[in-house]
């Protein structure tokens, strides 16, 4: 009698829980309207008219569990400003090699940052979006292994999350779409968490192949003019990137203060160096409502490539579009973003911002955007 | 006057310690089954019902049962043993369900439920209003 009693209290958990290929089902999604405070200003695909293409999104996740710790996730995103088309944005096996060690194939996300890993679920951090300047980098998934493995350091819970594959989104360079290929990306984060602290360090690096058109034909120039090694620094060939991340998250009752750094380098390519970017938020919470301020900085260098060519009028035509080129990357900019969010809902969150963003090298691009967003999961 | 100035301050002391047990929640009692001998601290509760252990003292295998969201008692079990609000929990497993990192305990509708399941299986560990505890269950801490 007990037994059956057992077996049927045991039955009923496993249908609440999940084996047998049960497919659950898990989504996400922000309605976010913007505008800018001013008719000539344009700030994250935002302007003077009130639009909710740029931000606002809606996911739908499902996951079976196979048993023997085998499990398959797809998760399937539309964009407003893609038109609501719908992408994989994860589609991967994991398998439970133990309590400690999870480990997953196939397209997932690169942990560059802090939020990396619920970069588009609104409702699981403060902002409407995380801090644009620090969350730059062009694409966040890669397809590949991943393995993650969670342990305690003393007191801390320690998890250290490694990958390896590859990229081929296409990413905006001059101005445009570009075909792009990165190849052998590797690195990894490492993630220490005790009580109301949080503290993270990531590294990860990839062999960078990028098509880039328009500068071809100056490639070309330089390598008929006898300076093939100019042309080489251009182009997008085999070149690698570094990224660096260092974040911290203090959450300590009703106070939270959330700070993260990234550097991106890359080497002989017609972009940036080197871009540092940082950000520090401060936020208090009153009961259901959070209130915070976020100010942001970030800065990038390029050095010329042209030192030791003669300037001399033959090759002025080479010289004054490779200079422009790379004396136009670099860039210095900070901004302050005061917002609140308000929990109004078990699931749902509504959320309110105004970015003040400043460029130290052209104040025709300082801007003023006011942010409203409706957040939920389900 | 000072006599009337005294029984207004009486009054609104009463008034106050009536109002504030009226909305003081029971207490939480959290559950295993009476054949589990594990020892927990308040931070390994805790982690616990967050998915960061997965292991009683003993070796065994935890698993961690919840009440359905809405329960008072979850509210009190989330707010005096996790120390956040429902939404912040809400956010925390929204992080990991999202990144393939993990998944929430499952919910279970009732403490006759909770009771049951926790008295039939040593690896579950649970919470259920204090009041609602028998002696098919072992408390090991109640909040």
């Amino acid at each position: 009698m007990k037994n059956i009693h057992k077996a049927l209290v045991l039955s009923s958990v496993i249908m609440a829980g999940s084996t047998q290929a049960e497919i659950t089902f898990n989504g996400f999604a922000s309605i976010v309207g913007g505008i800018t405070t001013s008719s000539d200003e344009t700030l994250y695909s935002y302007d003077d008219t009130f639009n909710f293409a740029p931000d606002s999104l809606l996911a739908l996740q499902a996951s079976s569990d196979l048993g023997e710790g085998l499990s398959v996730t797809t998760q399937i995103l539309a964009r407003g400003e893609n038109d609501w088309d719908p992408d994989f944005e994860w589609a991967y096996i994991a398998y439970n090699a133990s309590d400690d060690l999870r480990i997953l194939a196939g397209r997932q996300r690169v942990p560059f940052y802090m939020y990396s890993d619920f970069l588009d679920v609104s409702y699981a951090y403060p902002w409407i979006e995380p801090p644009a300047g620090v969350y730059s980098l062009q694409f966040s998934t890669f397809d590949g292994i991943g393995a993650m493995y969670n342990t305690s350091i003393g007191s801390f819970d320690s998890s250290v999350h490694l990958i390896y594959g590859g990229n081929t989104t296409d990413l905006s360079i001059a101005g445009a779409l570009q075909n792009s290929r990165l190849k052998n990306l590797m690195g990894g984060a490492w993630t220490l968490t005790r009580d109301w602290l949080t503290l993270r360090a990531a590294y990860f690096q990839a062999d960078m192949f990028i098509d880039v058109p328009p500068i071809e034909p100056l490639a070309a120039g330089w390598a008929a003019a006898g300076f093939p090694e100019i042309g080489d620094k251009l182009k997008i060939d085999d070149d690698k990137g570094a990224f660096t991340e260092l974040g911290f998250q203090i959450d300590y009752n009703n106070i939270l203060v959330i700070g993260e750094y990234t550097l991106l380098e890359l080497n002989d390519t017609l972009l940036a160096d080197e871009a540092n970017s940082y950000f520090l938020m401060g936020g208090y919470r009153f009961d259901n409502i959070l209130v915070h301020a976020t100010y942001g900085w970030d800065d990038s260098s390029k050095s010329r490539i042209t030192n030791g060519v003669p300037e001399i009028a033959p090759l002025l035509p080479l010289l004054i579009p490779t200079n422009g080129q790379t004396d136009g990357e670099a860039s210095d900019s900070s901004y302050i973003t005061l917002g609140l969010r308000w929990d109004f809902h078990d699931s749902a969150a509504l959320k309110f911002e105004y970015t003040s963003y400043s460029d130290d090298l052209n104040s025709n691009n300082d801007a003023g955007l006011f942010r409203t967003a409706l957040v939920t999961v389900f | 006057m000072n006599k009337l100035f005294k029984t207004a301050l009486y009054g609104s002391v009463l008034y106050g310690a009536v109002l504030f047990s009226s909305v003081s929640f029971a207490d939480v009692a959290i559950i295993v089954n009476t054949s589990n001998s594990s020892s927990l601290s308040d931070s390994d509760i805790s982690r616990l019902f967050l998915g960061k252990l997965k292991k009683f003292s003993s070796g065994e295998k935890a698993v961690a049962i919840n009440l359905k969201l809405g329960s008072s008692t979850r509210g009190e079990f989330e707010k005096k043993v996790l120390g956040k609000s429902a939404s912040q929990i809400k956010a925390y497993w929204s992080k990991r369900v999202f990144s393939g990192k993990g998944k929430p305990p499952p919910e279970l509708v009732s403490d006759k439920d909770v009771i049951t399941m926790v008295a039939a299986d040593n690896n579950v560990i649970a919470y259920v209003d204090a009041a609602s505890v028998d002696d098919s269950v072992k408390v090991i801490k109640v909040y």
